[in-house]
C-alpha cells in the first residue's frame, strides 16, 4: 500500500513538474492578448499601412504620391509569389467558391468578385464597379496576367481600386490559381 | 437611319438625366414611401422611447435630462445642428453619443467607471436618446463651425482618415465614398456623404437590418469592410473588425462629414433600405 502512494506521489510530481512548461507557454500569448485593449488594436491596425498605401492616400485616390508609377509598378511586381503548380489551378470548383459561392448568391468573404464584377450570369446581385467578367477566358489574356492583377493589381495599377488580396494574404497563391482556373475554363459559366 | 441614331441616344440621355436624378435622390422603395405617407415610420418609435427616457431616466442623484435642458428639450432645439463640437466642460470634441454619455456621467450622477451602466448606455438609452435630441433640430440647418482649434484640429484629421487607404482590402473612405459614388457595390448604391449632404437624415432607421442607427454607427460598422488586424488578417483569430464607440477618429470622421453637409436641412429619423 506505501509503495502504491509512493509511485502514485512520484508520478504525480512527475506529471506536475512536465505540465507546468507547457502550461505557461498556453499562458503567455494569452496575457500579451489581454493586455492590449479594443481602442489599441484598432490604433495599431490602423498604423500598419503600408507606404504603398500612403502614396495612395492623397485626395485623388487614384494616383500614387512620392513614388514614380514605374517604380510602383516594378516594387509591387516583385511582391508576386507563384505558387509552385503554376498559375493555372487544378481546383476549379474551390475557384468557383471563392470567386463567389453560386450556392450563396455569390457571396464569399475573402474573394468576394461579384462585389464590383459580374460574372455568372445567374449572379444577378453584382456590383458595376469593376468590368463585366463575363466571356473573360475567350479574350485570349495570359493567365500569368489573371494572376497578376488578383495577387497585386497595383503592380498592373498603382493605387487601383481593386483590393491587393494576395499582398495582404488575404487569398493564398494556391486559391488564387484556383481562382484563375475557373475564369478561364471554357467549361466555366462565365465563358458559356 | 440617321433618325434612329439621334432617337437612340435622345433615349440614353434621359435614361442617363434621369438615373442620376434617381441616385441623387437617394433611393427610397415604394413601400417605405407609403409607410411615411401614413405615418408609419419605425423611427418614431426611438424618438418617442428617447423623449420618455428624456423625461423619466432619472440618475443617481435625482436628476433627469429634463432637470437641465427644459421641458420637452426647449434649451435643446438646434443643439444637434452644430454638433460635433467642442465642449468646454468635457475639454473635448463631441459628438451626439459621447455628449449624451458626458452628460450622464457629470452631471445625472452615473458612475464613468461602472461597465454595467456604460454597456446599458451604448446599447440600449444611447440610440433612443441621439434620435430624440435630433429631431429637435428638425427643419433647421446643418450649421457645424470650427471655431476652435480642437475643431480644427479634428476637422484635419477627419480629411486624413477619409482618404487614408489602410487594411486588406486597401480601403478608404473616399474609395467607395468618393471615387465610386454613384455606383454599386453589388446592388447597393454608394453615397456620397461628402457631396450630397446626407447627414440631415442622421439618426436613420435602416429597413434591411431592421435597425436604427446613429452615424457612429454608421461609420464603426463601416471599418468592417476594411479587413483590419493587427498582425496577419485571418476571419476568426485577427481581425479588428470595428473601432470601440467614443473615440477620436469615428468622432473626426463625422465632423468631416457633417461639415461638409453644411446647410442641408435636417430630416431625421431618415428612413433608408
Amino acid at each position: 500500500m506505501k509503495k502504491f502512494l509512493m509511485i502514485g506521489s512520484v508520478l504525480g510530481a512527475g506529471l506536475i513538474v512536465a505540465c507546468q512548461p507547457a502550461a505557461e507557454k498556453a499562458e503567455a500569448p494569452k496575457a500579451e492578448k489581454k493586455k492590449l485593449s479594443k481602442y489599441e488594436k484598432f490604433k495599431m491596425a490602423l498604423a500598419k499601412q503600408d507606404k504603398y498605401q500612403k502614396a495612395c492616400s492623397n485626395p485623388k485616390q487614384l494616383v500614387p504620391e512620392g513614388i514614380d508609377i514605374k517604380t510602383f509598378k516594378k516594387e509591387m511586381l516583385a511582391t508576386v509569389k507563384f505558387p509552385e503548380g503554376g498559375v493555372v489551378g487544378k481546383n476549379i470548383k474551390r475557384g468557383e467558391k471563392l470567386f463567389g459561392d453560386p450556392k450563396k448568391g455569390g457571396k464569399s468573404r475573402r474573394g468576394n468578385c461579384y462585389a464590383c464584377h459580374c460574372g455568372d450570369p445567374k449572379i444577378i446581385a453584382c456590383g458595376n464597379i469593376g468590368p463585366t467578367l463575363r466571356g473573360y477566358g475567350n479574350k485570349g489574356i495570359d493567365p500569368k496576367d489573371t494572376y497578376i492583377r488578383i495577387y497585386n493589381s497595383w503592380a498592373v495599377q498603382p493605387c487601383s481600386v481593386m483590393p491587393r488580396l494576395g499582398y495582404h494574404g488575404i487569398l493564398k497563391p494556391e486559391e488564387i490559381a484556383d481562382i484563375v482556373a475557373y475564369m478561364h475554363d471554357p467549361n466555366s459559366p462565365l465563358n458559356k | 437611319m440617321r433618325r434612329k441614331a439621334i432617337l437612340a441616344t435622345a433615349v440614353i440621355a434621359g435614361g442617363a438625366v434621369l438615373g442620376t436624378f434617381a441616385v441623387a435622390k437617394e433611393q427610397l422603395p415604394t413601400h417605405l414611401k407609403e409607410l411615411l405617407e401614413l405615418g408609419m415610420h419605425p423611427g418614431h418609435v426611438f424618438a418617442d422611447e428617447g423623449n420618455d427616457y428624456y423625461h423619466n431616466l432619472k440618475g443617481p442623484n435625482g436628476k433627469t435630462c429634463a432637470s437641465c435642458h427644459g421641458q420637452d428639450g426647449a434649451k435643446l432645439v438646434g443643439a444637434y445642428a452644430k454638433m460635433p463640437r467642442y465642449y468646454k466642460d468635457i475639454d473635448k470634441v463631441a459628438d451626439i453619443d459621447l455628449r449624451i454619455l458626458s452628460c450622464m456621467t457629470k452631471y445625472m450622477g452615473f458612475d464613468p467607471k461602472d461597465k454595467k451602466f456604460k454597456k446599458k448606455y451604448t446599447k440600449k438609452l444611447r440610440v433612443p436618446l441621439a434620435t430624440y435630441v435630433a429631431t429637435l433640430s428638425n427643419g433647421m440647418e446643418i450649421s457645424v463651425k470650427l471655431d476652435d482649434p480642437q475643431e480644427k484640429e479634428m476637422y484635419e484629421y477627419g480629411k486624413k482618415l477619409w482618404f487614408m487607404r489602410v487594411g486588406g482590402r486597401d480601403f478608404s473612405c473616399g474609395i467607395c465614398h468618393t471615387v465610386l459614388a454613384g455606383q454599386r457595390i453589388r446592388l447597393q448604391g454608394l453615397p456620397n456623404p461628402v457631396k450630397q449632404k446626407s447627414y440631415n437624415h442622421w439618426p436613420a432607421y435602416r429597413f434591411g437590418s431592421d435597425k436604427m442607427w446613429t452615424m457612429e454607427d454608421r461609420v464603426r460598422s463601416c471599418f468592417k469592410a476594411y479587413l483590419l488586424s493587427v498582425n496577419q488578417w485571418d476571419p476568426k483569430k485577427d481581425w479588428v473588425k470595428k473601432p470601440p464607440p467614443y473615440v477620436k477618429e469615428v468622432i473626426a470622421l463625422e465632423l468631416f462629414m457633417k461639415h461638409a453637409s453644411n446647410g442641408g436641412v435636417i430630416e431625421v429619423p431618415g428612413l433608408l433600405r
